[in-house]
This record gives structure tokens, C-alpha cells and sequence, in this order.
């Protein structure tokens, strides 16, 4: 019994290899030394003791196993494939020929190489790739780098336990600096030579906040997106809603410290109402910055877009794209493109909740971080969508709405929901939407991947996708981020597939149907489940992604699957 | 024991119980309404959020029973159902130091609520046992729960 209560809690909490390691030698000695220990065990203590040391060196040798043994514990850290959320600072989630082999012409031959057990059935962590390692926030185990050639462990950090965000990396004094939030606990920067904490910061403006959006580092500053739990509190009736505004906030990348913070909403909240006698209704709310940023290092700017109210009164910061100084976090310009929503998460409970605003608003957020292309006239052009379905070309100096195109019929889970994509040497912009139908419409749903001219926002092709399973939580919408690569699109859908299109023409050249079991390198039950969220990473000849998403009734799943395409040999 | 009242039945003591078990919280509940303590989102913040709950039960706790059990010896629930907490000693009114760490036991009731259990921590089930092993002790002589062997009292009518 002691030995399985003992294993179990170094199941679950990852202890030390010492820990097992001094248990093991407590039990064998205790086994076979009884003798001379003065223990004088009976037969039956011995068979439990040695049960018990079995059991502890099984879990002893699950824990160990995983980690590298013959590789540098050290990570490459020279070459990075990527920046943020958005792949590059201008978002473009785009991956050209110099930094992957991945192609049209190979994507067909892609093949499992291997398979890594993530410690949770809703991995919502991006990786950041390097020469040799994949950076990755694996649930309650924390932050692990593992080999890049057969995920191994070089380091890990059991105590960064609930990353929510891409891993993003700048040089601070000549120290390459990893860079992330956890979902509740702040922001974080860590060596990334051995995982060690080198400053945590909790951005507390708001007494409630989630760090659900990614981070950038650039040069000596952090760009930090804040939400909100109120988003979530609302739905205890006995709660009075809601007083917190979203933001962003810049650090110091050396020390943490607070450079700005940018709210949503100026305004302070005011008592608007009153349910059940005593609990206080309050507005203007939310707002909250829950996607990850975009950054245009030409002029200085972030862009991020901004999600509904939670309570009324509603502001003209709600479902907006914002242009904020990253020296001063002072505003360039606010473009709003969904006026007076309002919801929380009462709403899902009942609409006649008395912490749902009334009328109910559509929650078409911005979660999907814009991008920034440049056109062939030279001009530089914001693209921009929205869960509602809608994408906006916009002009990056004013906020002006160039063109707009509508797909589907948009929702509380997408239309667009987490990333967008583009090429820009075709001039192509990549659209995944999703509509699952969460709440109701008047639209029929149109899922699929289309593309649009970056210049005008025409069509150029889109791919339809049609449901083909009935269980709930399978549909097939495309949720997650996509992500461009030379002349392909790679998507990962609800029901469980991912697939590389043609870039030009949409033609599907490979897919492949995650929704089963699998070998981890890491010895841990591992299951594929839908793709959702921070979708798939280009880097080199390897195509990385985790499977599974278990929110919304979705299919939940563990899997950090990465692909291959055999190098071609060159001959000599 | 010196006193020659009778002994709580095996069944105004639990319904005694049930009655402090519904109500205590039901006050709480009215006690978090009036106060707001659970209304904004300071309550939530950090890791304090256990600290208003515990608070709010506390204060509800000493609110319907603090003046019963000081002045008589009783709950609300024990003052309906017409039984009393005597010293086992003496037979006398029991201290306040005993009630004290007599009501301690009281919150351990909640625990053997099988949602409770399900959502918090790996012990918690044992910890229930312990409750349910202490109820238990009813059955046997001065029919004394493992809490009043503790503290040294008795529950008479």
C-alpha cells in the first residue's frame, strides 16, 4: 500500500530520480538485509517489501525514462524557427524554403518520426524550435526541452506547471532568455541553457487576471496580453459582474519589471444594476486581450485585437484591433468592428441568467493575433479576422478598413478563432474557419480553409470541409492556427485531421487522422485527439503539433506529434 | 457522570446534527449575499481563495450558535431537538475551552460529501472516513462520539 500511494504521488507530482532512488535502496536493503538490520522481517514482510520496491523502481524507471543519456543535456540554441504565436513578429505564421524543406513536392511523403506524451489532454503551449531542441510547456510536468531528433529530455522544470503560451526567446545580455505566461501565475523568463527561473512577474492591474495570450520579446522589452477569469466568475449568479478591463503590458525582458500597461477600458466601472437584492451589477467590462499580439518593428507598433464586454454599458474597445507605441504604450489608433457585444460565460448556462447582459452579444472576439503583408504596390496592408467569419484587409497607419470578406456563419468558437496565415511571395492569405455551431444564428455554418488576395480580399480557392462523424465534439471546422510554408498550407481540424494543401490551388496532398493511440518516446499513455489552438510548426525537415483539446466537449488528446520527410541524399 | 438526565436518543442527536448541517451553511449563504464577501473579484484573486469561504462559515457558525452554546450549552440544532452538552466530569454546563474544540469538528462533517471528495485532494476520502469512524463511536458507551471522548463531554436531553 505504501509503496502505491508512494508511486502514485511520484506519478503524479514528477519527483526527483534521487527520491525513487533513495526509496529503492531503502526497500532492497530492507529485503535483503533484514537480517542484519535487526529488522528480522517474517516471509510475508518480506514478499510486501518487495512488492513495494517493485512497484517504486516501476515508477522510478517510467520517470527516467525519456530523458537523454547520450545527447548534449546543453540545447543548440543559434538558430530559432520562430518568434511568437505568430510564427515571425509580422504574424504571418509563414515558413520560407531557408528554414523548411517541407514542400509540395515532399509533403506527400511525410511520416511519423516521433511521438512525445504530453502530461495533459489540452495542450495549449507553442513550441519554439531551435537547431536541435523543441521548447514546449508539457502541462503539469512544466517546461521540457527535449532533442529535437528523437524527444528526449535535455532539461526540464516541474514547477512552470500551467504554460499557456507560445515559448518565445530574446538575448539578454548575451543569455538566450525563454519567455511565456502561465495561465494564472504571470509571466515568466528562463535560461534556456538549463530551465532556470530567472524572474516571474504577475502583471496585477486587475485582481483576476489570465495570461491566456502569448508574449513577445523584443530586444529589451516583453509584450504581455492580459484577460480575464471574470470571463468564467460571471457564470456564479451570486457574482457580481464584472469590473476588470483587458490590456497589455510591456516589461523589462532583464528584470521583469513594468515599463506600461495599456488598458481596454479606461473607464472605470460603475454599479449599473442590482440582482437578488444585494449583488451589484457592474460596467463597462472586458474587452480582455486573450490572442496573442502582432509586432511591426518598421513602425514601431503592436497590434492586437481585443474580445467582447462582459457587462454593459458596452465601449468602443470591445472586438477592436488596437495600435498601440511599444516605447510608451501610448495609443496610435482603435478601430472597433463589432459594436455593442456583450456576453460572458453565464450566457452558456442560460440566457436568462442574471449575469448575462442584456441583449446577449454574439462574442465575436479578435483571438486570432492580425498580420501584417506587404503588397506589391509596396504598401504595407493589416489583415485582420474575426470569429464572426468576417477578415479585414486594414490600412496599418489609420486603422481604415480596406476591404472585407465574410465566410460561414461566425460564432462563439469561430469563424476565425486562434491564427491566420499567409504567403507572401504568392500574396495569399490563409483563412481556417471553424463555425461550430455554439450559439445560435441565422447563417448556415461554412467550414473550411479558403484564400484570399491579399490585395482586394478575393477568393482565390476554398476548400470546403464536410462533417463526417456524429459524435459530439466532432466537427469539421478548422479552429486551431494554420500555418504557411513554401508553397503549402498546413491545417488541423476538429475532427481530428490535419492535412497540408497546396498553396496555390487547395489541392490536399497529405492528411492524417490523429484520433487514436499512440508510442510515446516518454513511456506515457499517449492519444491523439482534435487540433485546436496554437496548431502546427514548420522547422527544418519536421512538422511539429500537438493533438488533442479537450474544451467544449472536444476531443481531448496528449500527443506531440512530429513529423518527417526523409533529407534527400545528395550524391557526391 | 453526575448528572441524571438522560442520555441524547440515537435519534434526536443526528437529526440535531442534520438541522446544525443544513442551516449553518443556509445562514452562510445569506451572510455572503448581504456582505458581498464573495461578490467581487478580490475574492478570487491569488491564492486566497479559500480564505472568504472559511471566513463566511466561521462567522455564520458563531452568528446561530455562538450565544446557544455559551449561554446553554446548545446548537440551534441540539436547542430544537431539546438536548444539551454537559462535561462528562462534572455534569455541569461544559467549559468553553471543550466547545471550543468541540465545533472544531463540526466543518469535518462537509467533508463526507461525495462532490467534495471528487474535487479535492488525494486524502480527502480518508479524512471522511475518519468522520464517518468518529460518528461511529456513538454506539458505544455514554453513546459519546469520538469528539466528545476528546473533549470530554456528553449530550444528554
Amino acid at each position: 500500500m505504501v509503496g502505491i500511494i508512494l508511486a502514485n504521488i511520484n506519478y503524479r507530482y514528477y519527483l526527483p530520480e534521487s527520491f525513487n532512488g533513495i526509496l529503492c535502496l531503502y526497500y532492497l536493503a530492507a529485503f535483503s538485509q533484514n537480517h542484519k538490520m535487526g529488522l528480522n522481517l517474517s516471509y510475508s514482510y518480506r514478499t510486501f517489501f518487495s512488492v513495494c520496491a517493485a512497484v517504486i523502481y516501476m515508477a522510478a524507471a517510467a520517470h527516467a525514462y525519456g530523458q537523454c543519456e547520450n545527447t548534449e543535456k546543453i540545447p543548440g540554441l543559434e538558430k530559432l524557427y520562430s518568434q511568437t504565436w505568430g510564427t515571425q513578429f509580422n504574424g504571418q505564421r509563414f515558413q520560407s524554403s531557408t528554414n523548411t524543406s517541407i514542400n509540395a513536392e515532399n509533403a506527400a511523403n511525410l511520416e511519423l518520426q516521433w511521438v512525445y506524451g504530453l502530461s495533459t489532454q489540452q495542450p495549449r503551449s507553442y513550441p519554439l524550435v531551435t537547431e536541435d531542441t523543441i521548447f514546449i510547456g508539457d502541462g503539469g510536468r512544466g517546461l521540457v526541452a527535449l532533442d529535437k531528433s528523437n524527444g528526449c529530455i535535455r532539461w526540464e522544470n516541474n514547477e512552470l506547471n500551467d504554460i499557456s503560451t507560445s515559448i518565445v526567446s530574446e538575448l539578454v545580455d548575451g543569455r538566450r532568455v525563454l519567455v511565456f505566461s502561465g495561465r494564472n501565475s504571470g509571466v515568466y523568463a528562463v535560461d534556456a541553457s538549463n530551465g532556470k527561473v530567472l524572474w516571474k512577474k504577475y502583471v496585477a492591474d486587475d485582481p483576476v487576471p489570465m495570461f491566456s495570450g502569448s508574449p513577445i520579446a523584443y530586444q529589451d522589452k516583453v509584450f504581455v496580453p492580459i484577460s480575464s477569469m471574470e470571463i468564467a466568475l460571471s457564470a456564479n449568479p451570486f457574482y457580481g459582474c464584472c469590473t476588470t478591463s483587458g490590456g497589455m503590458a510591456a516589461l523589462d525582458i532583464a528584470t521583469g519589471a513594468l515599463l506600461w500597461y495599456r488598458p481596454t477600458i479606461e473607464e472605470p466601472p460603475k454599479v449599473t444594476g442590482r440582482h437578488y437584492l444585494f449583488v451589484e451589477e457592474y460596467g463597462p467590462s472586458g474587452a480582455p486581450v486573450w490572442g496573442a499580439p502582432m509586432l511591426d518593428t518598421k513602425r514601431g507598433l503592436l497590434f492586437y485585437g481585443t474580445g467582447q464586454n462582459y457587462s454593459r454599458p458596452a465601449t468602443l474597445t470591445s472586438d477592436a484591433i488596437f495600435a498601440v507605441h511599444i516605447e510608451t504604450g501610448k495609443i496610435a489608433w482603435v478601430r472597433q468592428f463589432t459594436a455593442k457585444d456583450a456576453f460572458n460565460m453565464s450566457c452558456t448556462a442560460a440566457a436568462d441568467h442574471p449575469n448575462c447582459p442584456k441583449p446577449m452579444g454574439p462574442d465575436v472576439d479578435f483571438g486570432a493575433p492580425p498580420l501584417l503583408i506587404t503588397l506589391k504596390s509596396g504598401d504595407d496592408l493589416l489583415i485582420a479576422g474575426q470569429k464572426s467569419g468576417d477578415v479585414y484587409g486594414i490600412n496599418p497607419d489609420t486603422g481604415e478598413a480596406v476591404w472585407s470578406t465574410q465566410f460561414g456563419r461566425g460564432g462563439a468558437l469561430g469563424g476565425v478563432h486562434w491564427g491566420i496565415a499567409a504567403n507572401p511571395d504568392l500574396g495569399l492569405v490563409f483563412i481556417p474557419i471553424s463555425d461550430v455551431p455554439a450559439l445560435p444564428s441565422e447563417r448556415d455554418p461554412a467550414p473550411g480553409l479558403f484564400a484570399l488576395n491579399a490585395e482586394d480580399g478575393s477568393v482565390k480557392w476554398a476548400v470546403e470541409r464536410q462533417k463526417k462523424c456524429e459524435e459530439r465534439g466532432c466537427w469539421p471546422g478548422l479552429s486551431a492556427a494554420i500555418t504557411a510554408g513554401p508553397d503549402i498550407v498546413i491545417a488541423g481540424s476538429l475532427d481530428s485531421e490535419l492535412m497540408v494543401y497546396r498553396a496555390e490551388d487547395g489541392e490536399l496532398l497529405w492528411s492524417f487522422n490523429s484520433a487514436k493511440e499512440f508510442s510515446s518516446v516518454n513511456g506515457l499513455a499517449t492519444n491523439g485527439g482534435v487540433f485546436d489552438a496554437h496548431g502546427p510548426m514548420l522547422a527544418d525537415n519536421q512538422l511539429i503539433v500537438s493533438s488533442g483539446y479537450g474544451s467544449f466537449g472536444q476531443k481531448g488528446g496528449n500527443a506531440l506529434l512530429v513529423f518527417t520527410v526523409k533529407e534527400e541524399k545528395t550524391h557526391d | 457522570m453526575t448528572d441524571q438526565r438522560p442520555l441524547a436518543g440515537l435519534i434526536r442527536r443526528p437529526i440535531a446534527t442534520i438541522i446544525d448541517f443544513l442551516l449553518i451553511p443556509l445562514f452562510g449563504f445569506i451572510l455572503m449575499l448581504v456582505s458581498g464577501a464573495m461578490e467581487h473579484a478580490e475574492a478570487y484573486a491569488g491564492n486566497q481563495l479559500f480564505i472568504r469561504p472559511l471566513l463566511l462559515g466561521i462567522s455564520s457558525y458563531v452568528l446561530v450558535n455562538g450565544w446557544l452554546l455559551y449561554s446553554r450549552g446548545q446548537t440551534l440544532g441540539k436547542a430544537i431537538m431539546g438536548v444539551t452538552i454537559l462535561s462528562e466530569k462534572t455534569g455541569e454546563k461544559a467549559s468553553i475551552l471543550s466547545l471550543l474544540i468541540r465545533s472544531l469538528f463540526f466543518p469535518t462533517l462537509y467533508l463526507t460529501i461525495p462532490p467534495l471528495m471528487g474535487i479535492t485532494s488525494f486524502f480527502l476520502p480518508w479524512i471522511a472516513l475518519m468522520v464517518v469512524l468518529d460518528q461511529m463511536f456513538i454506539f458505544g458507551k455514554n453513546r459519546q462520539c469520538l469528539h466528545d471522548y476528546l473533549c470530554g463531554t456528553i449530550v444528554v436531553r
